[in-house]
């Protein structure tokens, strides 16, 4: 069983010790000598980039990966035999908490906990201790101070008590003042509220003596969160265990990237008189009569709460969600939004593209390669009938590969084994070489680093300078703000406020939450960095 | 936590001015095509195929190694050839479990007897009836499972049964044979000591090789397969390739079942379903030779003379016909859990 904090603290040891882990995949070293220390009771982030190996140590110390030889783990200063053996794992106090937080939505709270735990009844009975299993769930959620009703469906609780389960699962197994939990990006599909709540159960864990890794892209709740943070750059340590104290969001940026940054401002907008397309009369889901002109060059957002219809609305002027009603024009051609399509042909031939936010289900094959991928709405275009033709696809593939920065930058690797950063380049690179009159995007950073992110807003950028119009279904405020040159806000079907110039999240955030910033009367046109209209948006 | 979180998202984004990471716009990583790693998941069955045909030439020095064994092996299998390309067809675009190809395949290689010996037709406008209707049949599977949505499965075991029983009832049980002797010679001719029907075999094999790595065509179906909400975002006509390729699977079962009738002479009914097993395995092979993990019609046509090799040995060790069933199926799993693994190891 793990060692508690007090007795860790004694012999000096580490809760968690990684020292000289290095792993290989054929010809490609993507983890080299890691090293790295956590205290008892303390709170460690890891940040990197996407593809930085950070995953793959996750799978490492949880024996999915077997590490080249070499490498150590010591967990209050035991050595755990690689690779790590999940059952001694677990033993040692070591648990992971999933991004997904991996739990069965139609099974009871408890169930989830035990999983793999069950104890039987008596000596000749096989039935589950159902008492003795909720009285043994019930005291972890006491020690973690957390209230879930052991018998609810966790398909039926808040994001927050689903986060309470699987802490108590990764947790139960801890001697008090003992164990280290990983967090591997577990707040990525949280919103912001059950976020900060999720942060308190985690402060909960340090505060009964357990150590945790929590691993996330979002650098800010990294700085404020934790005690030391180590940096991961190209499967290498660059910086372990800074206090946090001593840097801030620029400086683990800089170190992630090897690379300077500055504070990005605003360019001009690339808006010119000419229409890039018409949105007339859309009716999708909770959104009614909704009309849209947007300009060559401009960038639009369109932002709001869940089931606003800001996210149907893209979806349907996309072309990946059929409507009730409505026509969009772009150019000299009239595409109609209702009827059901078996492919987006004349979607794509009217220069319509959708990069999807589900970008392995609605966007690429990860069994097929790079060039597949990004060639594939235009073989038929660009390649002959009886043959595709390989010098147009090289070219394509390498022009958006250089432009994007996709790494690693091989036309042949399969897309599935790429970073999720890597894979939103591959997508978006794969409608940009179209050269599209209208881009549609759905939360295009999403869960991307801090370096994919400048490199997509940067892509979006030039289309735009192109003359190609984009409109972007975002709730990242900060995305919104820094690319959109107007922003419609939706609540309840309607746009509600459409903001314009200069541009900041706490606008677009006021007006998403419709908090009393929001002035109350329309006023047009529209004026830079204010709230200036309610209704239907033009 | 709004301060910081504008402190840092607000617009931070990297200096473009600034040199790019240490990996930089890199080469790309250089594969070595000659490694072991490389090549064992894409040529082991074929080095166990050539270690097999050596092991049957040491052990049966007088019946194995003779030309006749070859002409056997590389002359016997163009049914399964054809069967195997329509199952592929729709292996391709993404509908594994098409269980009709040997029933239609018979449903053709009924017809055309039927209507030659005993009605009296010309084999050729017969040979024409006999593909529409395969082709038909593969409609009616392709309408049901795509336009309808009726589960794959389901659709194609009751059209199997279905036309199988018709088959039947045309044959009447019996073997219906006595085609024309001039008819054979599409199928029989000699070309290089084998029959013409061969090199049917290794043409389509290559065509429909060519087609998927090559064409449009190929590339969209390759595509559907993997993804369909993917393809049809992408401007794939996703519903239409999955239709046609029903569509010709029956066409490539009905051609298989006209040049099988030329080649035996005739026809019994009761043996489509011998061909279920064999038709699979190879395709499932498939996976395990040139592309691990993939489908691909060169790996099916080796997987047919790999097993048709393997069994044929056997059966001139004297064991009975029941090993053909312990080879189709105990190789099938063995290879592709073998190509997997080694598949795995390489990724």
């Amino acid at each position: 069983m793990s060692v508690s904090q007090a007795e860790a603290a004694g012999t000096g040891y580490h809760r968690l010790e990684v020292a000289s882990v290095s792993k290989t995949f054929g010809s490609a070293r993507v983890l080299r000598d890691i090293g790295l220390r956590i205290a008892p009771g303390e709170l460690h982030g890891l940040v990197g980039q996407n593809g930085c190996g950070k995953s793959t140590l996750v799978k490492i110390l949880t024996g999915i990966y077997t590490p080249d030889p070499g490498g150590a783990l010591t967990v209050d200063g035991r050595p755990l035999s690689l690779p790590v053996r999940p059952l001694e794992a677990r033993a040692a106090g070591l648990s992971v908490v999933h991004q997904n937080l991996g739990l069965v939505d139609d099974r009871t709270v408890w169930e989830n906990v035990r999983l793999g735990r069950f104890k039987a009844a008596g000596r000749f009975s096989r039935r589950i201790d159902g008492r003795a299993e909720r009285a043994a769930v019930e005291a972890v959620f006491d020690r973690l101070g957390a209230r879930v009703g052991v018998n609810e469906r966790v398909g039926e609780l808040s994001a927050e008590d689903r986060a309470a389960v699987a802490i108590a699962r990764a947790m139960q197994d801890h001697e008090p003042g003992g164990g280290l939990i990983i967090f591997d990006e577990s707040t990525r599909a949280m919103g912001k509220e059950a976020r900060g709540r999720f942060f308190a159960l985690v402060r909960s864990v340090i505060d009964s003596g357990a150590s945790v890794l929590m691993i996330s892209h979002q650098l800010e709740e990294v700085v404020q969160l934790t005690d030391r943070v180590t940096v991961l750059r190209d499967g290498q340590v660059v910086e372990a265990g800074i206090p946090t104290k001593e840097t801030d969001e620029a400086g683990l940026t800089r170190l992630m990237l090897g690379r300077h940054l500055v504070t990005h401002s605003r360019v001009d907008s690339h808006a010119r008189p000419e229409l890039a397309a018409q949105v007339r009369q859309l009716a999708v889901r909770s959104v009614a009569e909704f009309d849209l002109d947007l300009r060559k060059g401009e960038i639009v957002g369109l932002t709001g709460l869940m089931g606003s219809g800001a996210v149907a609305a893209a979806e349907a002027i996309g072309g990946a969600r059929e409507a009730r009603a409505g026509t969009l024009t772009v150019g000299a051609t009239e595409l109609s939004l209702t009827p059901r399509r078996g492919s987006n042909e004349d979607f794509i031939r009217a220069g319509v593209v959708f990069v999807a936010e589900r970008r392995l289900e609605q966007g690429l094959a990860g069994e097929l390669s790079v060039t597949q991928n990004l060639t594939l709405p235009r073989v038929r275009s660009r390649g002959g009938r009886l043959r595709i033709g390989g010098g147009w696809q090289a070219q394509e593939t390498a022009a958006m590969i250089k432009k994007l920065d996709i790494k690693p930058p091989d036309p042949n690797q399969l897309v599935g084994t790429m970073s999720g950063g890597n894979q939103q380049k591959v997508l978006l690179g794969k409608w940009l070489a179209g050269q599209p009159r209208l881009l549609v995007l759905h939360e295009p950073t999403q869960a991307v680093d801090v370096g994919a992110r400048h490199d997509i807003i940067d892509a979006i950028r030039e289309a735009a300078a192109g003359g190609c119009g984009v409109l972007i279904s975002s709730v990242d405020a900060a995305d919104l703000a820094v690319i959109c040159d107007r922003v419609l806000v939706f609540r309840d079907g309607r746009v509600t406020a459409e903001l314009a110039g200069e541009l900041t999240q706490d606008h677009i955030i006021h007006a998403t939450f419709g908090s009393p910033a929001e002035p109350a009367e329309p006023a047009e046109p529209a004026e830079p960095g204010e709230l200036n209209a309610k209704g239907v948006a033009r | 936590m709004d301060t910081a979180r504008n402190k840092g998202r607000d617009g931070a984004v990297a200096a473009p001015e600034a040199p790019a990471g240490p990996a930089g716009h890199a080469a790309p990583p250089r594969r070595n095509r000659f490694a072991v790693s490389h090549l064992a998941p894409r040529f082991a069955i074929l080095a166990v195929w050539a270690a097999m045909i050596a092991v049957y030439c040491g052990t049966e020095s007088n019946l194995f190694p003779h030309a006749g064994t070859f002409q056997t092996i590389f002359g016997s299998q163009q049914p399964l050839v054809f069967m195997t390309m329509a199952l592929m067809c729709t292996i391709v675009v993404g509908e594994f479990v098409n269980l009709s190809v040997p029933a239609v395949f018979g449903f053709g290689a009924t017809i055309l007897p039927v209507l030659v010996v005993n009605h009296g037709w010309n084999v050729w406008p017969a040979s024409i009836v006999a593909v529409a209707g395969c082709a038909l049949v593969g409609a009616v599977n392709g309408y049901l499972v795509v336009r309808v949505g009726v589960n794959t499965i389901v659709v194609t075991l009751g059209m199997s049964t279905l036309v199988e029983g018709v088959s039947l009832w045309m044959s009447d049980l019996n073997t219906i044979s006595g085609m024309p002797s001039g008819f054979q010679k599409i199928a029989l001719f000699d070309v290089g000591g084998l029959p013409v029907s061969f090199y049917y075999g290794v043409v389509l094999v290559l065509g429909f090789g060519y087609l998927l790595a090559f064409t449009p065509l190929g590339r969209h179906m390759r595509f559907t397969g993997a993804s369909r909400e993917v393809s049809r975002l992408s401007g794939v006509r996703v519903d239409r390739i999955r239709f046609g390729s029903f569509v010709f699977a029956g066409l490539l079962s009905g051609v298989g079942s006209v040049i099988a009738v030329a080649a035996i002479g005739g026809y019994n009914a009761t043996t489509s379903d011998s061909f279920l097993l064999p038709v699979f395995a190879a395709v499932f092979l498939s996976t395990a030779i040139f592309e691990p993990g993939r489908f691909n019609p060169l790996g099916t046509l080796v997987g047919i003379y790999f097993l048709e090799t393997g069994i044929l040995g056997l059966q001139l060790l004297g064991l009975q016909s029941w090993v053909s069933q312990v080879f189709y199926g105990g190789i099938l799993v063995i290879a592709v859990t073998i190509s997997t693994l080694l598949h795995r190891r390489a990724a």
